[in-house]
């Protein structure tokens, strides 16, 4: 009987204490009247201090944030129980732009949106189909094939490795991308495929990636790509341990462990959101979906002073090419979710 | 791609499993200090939280782990004080002073990084020259094999050397003993002359220091930074090695030692053999089930842990 009494009452604790980590700030009257717009933005799990997907979102909203007559306001949820109060706290409070950064808002976004068909919503990696939602989604698969193809140039012993943070369909994306990527280059390259996880903790447990890494180091993996999130950072730090090469991912990490990542796999987040909160102010916000690929830099691989020393020019001029060939159609890449996605249908 | 046997069982395995389990451990053996006392520590989470947290910071602040590593034992001193004055002195229910002290430690992080590195919950990336060095006991040049098992953080060799020194604590001292009677029967060890209290504090408060090297061991040691939340639940994995031990420092060890070798065994198992992850992601799990249930049988909890003793 105390027990029962005890997890009770642990429980209406935590339902006391959650839902302060979501929490909207209301408008305070210094920053009202000088704004055309408000635009909330509910972030991933991972938290904008992730170095790669959020991290690419927040760039792109402090700079609309900088250039742009707009109040900006985010929220860092603590768990996924407390995405929808934030998407909801920012529909009551009337936001004119309220965007869900990851995959998993997807639903969420469409029920929120489906109650406030006046308000505009951003969805990023995900889709949806009502009029005043735009879902932002990258051509993840073209920009991997390009990391695949350097790091295929670069293996000495025939085997790469990845590393994803959920074994989602999104995710397979990227793997399948640089598998195709890395093949093109070297038809006999091995590819070792490995998963942090498949709940979202997979994004946020840098141990579990690091020890993934060592494991694919040891098996004769000199270059990884991660796709990991915070987990990925624990790739990187496998990879300085063991004098082998990384591959970042969605934002420009190069400079997180100088000398160790080859490249990056660019999503450029950054610039979707900057356009559609600038489309948003201007009166011209579309739903839909926007796809964003090589065609159009929504996706790129990294090249700076971090790493131009680590990529010989042949196999810059050769990865240039195959972007030419992959816009041009010349090149077709596989786009794993899609894929699983007809598939699911077709059962 | 077909597998190979060599590939999944090999040295590195070993080695893979010490490193995997090293946090479980420390945790694990902060929880027998303090459920031995009596005192349920379901706040081992919260606590390698704070530890792995203040470790990272002040290693980027100082640029020595060392400096961080104590800071990283102080802190969890601090919260192990919170949870023994909550549970001890005010007689609060212990599951509910854990959830809180583990409901905190999601957030505090957040804050204080927001204030020292206007960031939400995670520390800058350390330079390897400031992590935890690793031990070299062995030349990977001559012996590969041993230098991959034996040369680790020096975290990993405390972990091993503390289950020998709590075995040791708990059966040989007079620390241990008194110990185990106020976790068995207060009532008794009070009329003995023992202070309950301040044994128990002790318990709690020893549990604090080792969950919070735990933490410690995962930011910069395996890793060079903080992430929100990067325990990933291994505060309720080491107090389930806990019990799986029946409390007992050697038991603990073992338990943690095989969730350690379950989890390595599946990372390698991972896209080599024609499995679906999902399946493989669970092995550690099912595996610490199939034992806990077709081996261990019945765990008895020292008898008075939970709850509050009151002086006549």
């Amino acid at each position: 009987m105390k027990r029962l009494r005890a997890i009770l009452l642990t429980i209406l604790l935590m339902h006391l204490l959650l839902p302060l980590t979501g929490c909207v700030t209301r408008d305070t009257a210094a920053d009202s009247g000088s704004y055309r717009a408000k635009v909330g933005i509910v972030f991933d799990i991972g938290g904008k201090d992730d170095r790669s997907f959020n991290a690419a979102a927040n760039v792109g909203m402090l700079r609309a944030k900088r250039d742009l007559p707009i109040l900006l306001r985010d929220v860092e949820p603590g768990d996924p129980t407390s995405l929808e109060p934030a998407l909801r706290a920012f529909s009551q409070y009337g936001y004119n732009l309220i965007t869900g950064v990851g995959f998993a808002q997807g639903p969420i976004v469409a029920q929120v949106a489906a109650d406030y068909p006046r308000l505009h919503f951003v969805l990023i990696d995900s889709k949806s189909d009502l009029p005043n939602v735009a879902s932002l989604l990258f051509k993840e698969h073209e920009g991997s094939f390009l990391v695949g193809m350097i790091a295929a140039s670069k293996s000495q012993t025939g085997i790469l490795g990845f590393v994803g943070g959920m074994d989602i369909p999104l995710i397979h994306k990227f793997a399948t991308g640089y598998e195709e990527g890395a093949r093109y280059v070297n038809p006999n390259i091995r590819v070792l495929r490995n998963y942090v996880g498949i709940t979202d903790a997979a994004w946020n447990n840098p141990g579990k990636g690091r020890e993934l890494a060592n494991a694919q180091y040891d098996q004769g993996a000199d270059v990884i790509f991660q796709a990991a999130g915070n987990s990925g950072l624990g790739v990187f730090d496998a990879a300085e341990a063991y004098h082998k090469f990384a591959i970042g991912v969605d934002s420009n990490q190069n400079w997180i462990k100088p000398g160790f990542i080859l490249t990056s796999m660019l999503k450029r987040i950054e610039n979707a959101v900057y356009s559609i909160v600038r489309d948003e102010v201007e009166g011209r916000f579309q739903g839909g979906v926007h796809i964003y690929g090589l065609e159009n830099d929504g996706v790129d691989y990294a090249l700076d002073d971090y790493n131009r020393a680590l990529i010989p020019p042949e196999v810059i001029a050769r990865v240039e090419q195959a972007k030419r060939d992959i816009v041009a159609g010349k090149i077709r890449v596989t786009d794993a979710m899609a894929e699983e996605e007809s598939r699911d249908r077709a059962k | 791609m077909e597998l190979t046997f060599g590939e999944i069982i090999n040295y590195t395995l070993i080695a893979s499993t010490l490193r995997l389990a090293t946090p479980l451990i420390l945790a694990s053996l902060g929880g027998l200090y303090s459920e031995r006392a009596g005192v349920i520590n379901i706040a081992l989470e919260g606590m390698m939280l704070a530890g792995a947290f203040t470790a990272a910071t002040v290693t980027v602040l100082t640029g020595n782990p060392w400096v961080g590593t104590l800071a990283a034992m102080l802190a969890g001193l601090m919260v192990a004080l919170l949870h023994a004055a909550a549970t001890i002195s005010f007689r609060a229910d212990h599951v509910v002073s854990g959830t809180a002290i583990n409901l905190l430690f999601l957030g505090v992080p957040a804050l204080l990084s927001g204030a020292l590195f206007e960031s939400t919950g995670a520390t800058p990336q350390l330079p390897r020259e400031q992590v935890l060095p690793d031990l070299r006991i062995f030349d990977p040049q001559s012996s590969p094999a041993l230098a991959s098992i034996f040369n680790q953080k020096p975290l990993v060799s405390l972990a091993l050397a503390m289950v020998g020194m709590t075995a040791w604590i708990l059966g040989r001292t007079r620390f241990g003993l008194r110990l185990r009677a106020v976790g068995e029967n207060p009532e008794a060890a009070d009329t003995a002359g023992i202070n309950v209290s301040r044994m128990r504090y002790a318990g709690v408060l020893m549990s604090g220091v080792l969950a919070a090297l735990g933490g410690a061991y995962l930011s910069i040691g395996q890793n060079s930074l903080f992430t929100r939340n990067m325990t990933a639940g291994r505060g309720f994995i080491a107090l389930a090695a806990l019990i799986f031990g029946k409390w007992s420092p050697v038991g603990a060890m073992l338990a943690c030692l095989l969730f350690g070798l379950a989890e390595a065994v599946a990372i390698r198992m991972q896209g080599t053999v024609h499995l679906p992850n999902q399946f493989v992601q669970l092995i550690p799990y099912v595996l610490t089930m199939i034992v806990l249930a077709g081996f261990i049988r019945r765990a008895t909890p020292p008898a008075a842990l939970g709850t509050a003793y009151v002086k006549e």
